[in-house]
């Protein structure tokens, strides 16, 4: 037991070290959420959602957290191991007595810590440059939001990961699969509205909007439906049901 | 049972829906030798190691690796062997001691790095990215982690295949290091040269099915292969003035006279019996060539059908 969690953290470690020496997955992971962050919340700063004195940015900054979240453990980690069973990195780890589950482990401890900085670094611009805090007495909802919206993407990243063929489409098909529904979730833009009736509906049935709706809740009284959670965790379960049945170690 | 050898292979059968690609491969590798299975493309040397690394169950016959079941035992067997497989990549951004490290991490009893990167000459670039490592480098940096867990037994599948003169010729010398390690070593190629210069023995799988076992000169014996005698033809005999010797099948080509024969020494002596008795001296320029494995390899790999 002892040894599985050393050789996890070992392989967390050496995942992070390399996070951070790859200036694609490093940038992309930070830059592109936080420059939306600045750009748009800059654009909003001052307005006000339509009929209350709710701030804009202060439900832009908790999408922009899930955007984060969603970056860092849906795309990073899909496309990451996706690019690792692509070079046979993962069947090499198969020739050693590396028992499975620390290999996992340790990708998905690397995973955690990754969106920890990145939902650190947010939350300090946000607040810093919108004053965008969290409601006093929500922080341990704000957390718990981000722990669920974590495992949700990372089992939906894991799963996505199976799906792609190649390594050069790997980054693109797991940004391509969320971003279109991020837009019209919202999550750029607080005021979006006057969707079709039947794609809000859709779009409400996505992890990505329940995640963004649960962590605004914690910055800002929202309209807040219970299902929210329901729908991360179902979507959970489907992600790691998906991914156990189609993991392989070789392409 | 089988603990005497360290791969027991009787009788391996291994079909891939309708097709059997082998056909009840038999052989032995001892402790400590290096053992090669030399066979053209598509002979099916890659799925006989991907059998006893446990990748595949097989589809009949008896497998043991140290000692062990391969398919119903991969992780105890992974702990004492070290496997190469023909194309494997690397964490991109892992630094080649820090990779080595971790590898060592893995293992009960691992080697000590500085030895790992000695064994494989990777000392020098102990701190480069792995993406910025040359081929022959790479190879060498999948010999170390296979050598990480300091295990009794290595797989090699085709060491060297596409690789420059100089990148082949370091790869070979670790390959040596390895062997004076005392490891022992299984390892799968489709080039002569290299069977030659690195194994002790040497099986040759073609189609499926094991053709001959042996050290490179058995193999040559064994395919029915002759040594080569030859000799510069005296004066004399060119011009007919003594009979050509009983009992060899000499042939004079002009200026030199040659015969082949399964039973050298022989053969030999009954021609210096002959030179003595017409009195041609040593005979000039003998030359005695056994058998090599090239030409045994070629005959067949020519004369007995396709390929699988």
């Amino acid at each position: 037991m002892t040894r599985t969690v050393h050789l996890t953290v070992r392989q967390a470690l050496l995942e992070q070290r390399s996070f951070w020496r790859s200036a694609e997955y490093a940038l992309f992971t930070f830059a592109f959420p936080l420059m939306i962050l600045l750009l748009i919340g800059a654009a909003n700063s001052g307005s006000h959602l339509p009929g209350t004195d709710i701030k804009n940015t202060t439900v832009f900054v908790p999408g922009i957290l899930a955007f984060g979240v969603i970056v860092a453990a849906y795309v990073n980690l899909g496309s990451k191991v996706a690019v690792l069973r692509h070079d046979g990195v993962l069947k090499r780890i198969r020739t050693t007595p590396l028992p499975s589950g620390a290999y996992i482990g340790g990708l998905l401890v690397s995973t955690v810590a990754t969106v920890i900085s990145i939902t650190a670094a947010t939350g300090m611009i946000g607040w810093l440059a919108f004053g965008a805090v969290p409601r006093p007495g929500e922080l341990l909802a704000l957390a718990g939001g981000l722990v669920m919206g974590t495992m949700c993407f990372a089992a939906l990243g894991l799963a996505i990961s199976s799906v792609i063929t190649s390594a050069e489409s790997a980054g693109p098909v797991a940004y391509a699969s969320f971003l279109p529904i991020a837009i019209i979730s919202g999550v750029f833009d607080p005021t979006f509205s006057g969707l079709p009736d039947w794609l809000s509906r859709l779009v409400a049935t996505f992890p990505v909007k329940a995640l963004a709706e649960v962590l605004q809740n914690a910055y800002a009284v929202r309209p807040f439906p219970p299902w929210a959670l329901a729908n991360l965790a179902l979507w959970t379960a489907a992600g790691a049901v998906f991914a156990l049945w189609r993991f392989r170690w070789q392409s | 049972m089988t603990d005497e050898v360290a791969v027991h292979v009787a009788g391996l059968r291994m079909s891939f829906g309708a097709t059997e690609v082998l056909h009840g491969v038999d052989f032995d590798v001892r402790y400590g030798e290096v053992f090669c299975l030399l066979g053209p493309n598509g002979a099916g040397k890659t799925t006989t190691l991907e059998i006893l690394e446990g990748f595949r169950p097989p589809t009949g016959g008896e497998v043991r690796v140290l000692g062990l079941n391969p398919a119903a035992q991969p992780a105890r067997l992974r702990e004492r062997a070290g496997m190469v497989l023909q194309e494997c990549g690397f964490p991109r951004q892992a630094r080649v001691a820090e990779l080595i490290d971790l590898w060592r991490s893995y293992y009960p009893n691992p080697r000590p790095l500085g030895d790992l990167l000695e064994v494989v000459e990777l000392t020098e670039v102990r701190n480069t990215q792995v993406r910025k490592l040359s081929g022959g480098q790479r190879r060498r940096l999948d010999f170390a982690l296979a050598l990480a867990g300091d295990p009794d037994l290595v797989f090699l599948d085709e060491p060297t295949t596409g690789f420059d003169p100089e990148a082949r010729r370091r790869c070979w010398a670790a390959i040596e290091n390895l062997r004076l390690l005392g490891k022992t070593i299984l390892l799968t190629t489709h080039y002569l040269d290299e069977a030659e210069q690195l194994a002790d023995r040497i099986a040759i799988l073609r189609a499926g099915r094991i053709e001959l076992v042996g050290t490179t000169h058995e193999v040559a014996v064994r395919a029915g292969l002759a040594t080569r005698i030859s000799f510069t033809t005296p004066s004399a005999l060119r011009r007919g003035q003594v009979p050509l010797p009983d009992g060899i099948d000499l042939a004079v080509r002009g200026p030199e006279s040659v015969c082949h024969t399964g039973n050298a020494a022989m053969t030999l002596r009954l021609l210096l019996a002959w030179a003595a008795e017409y009195r041609l001296g040593d005979l000039d320029g003998l030359a005695v060539t056994a058998p090599r494995l090239e030409d045994t390899y070629l005959q067949l790999t020519s004369t007995n059908g396709d390929h699988a």
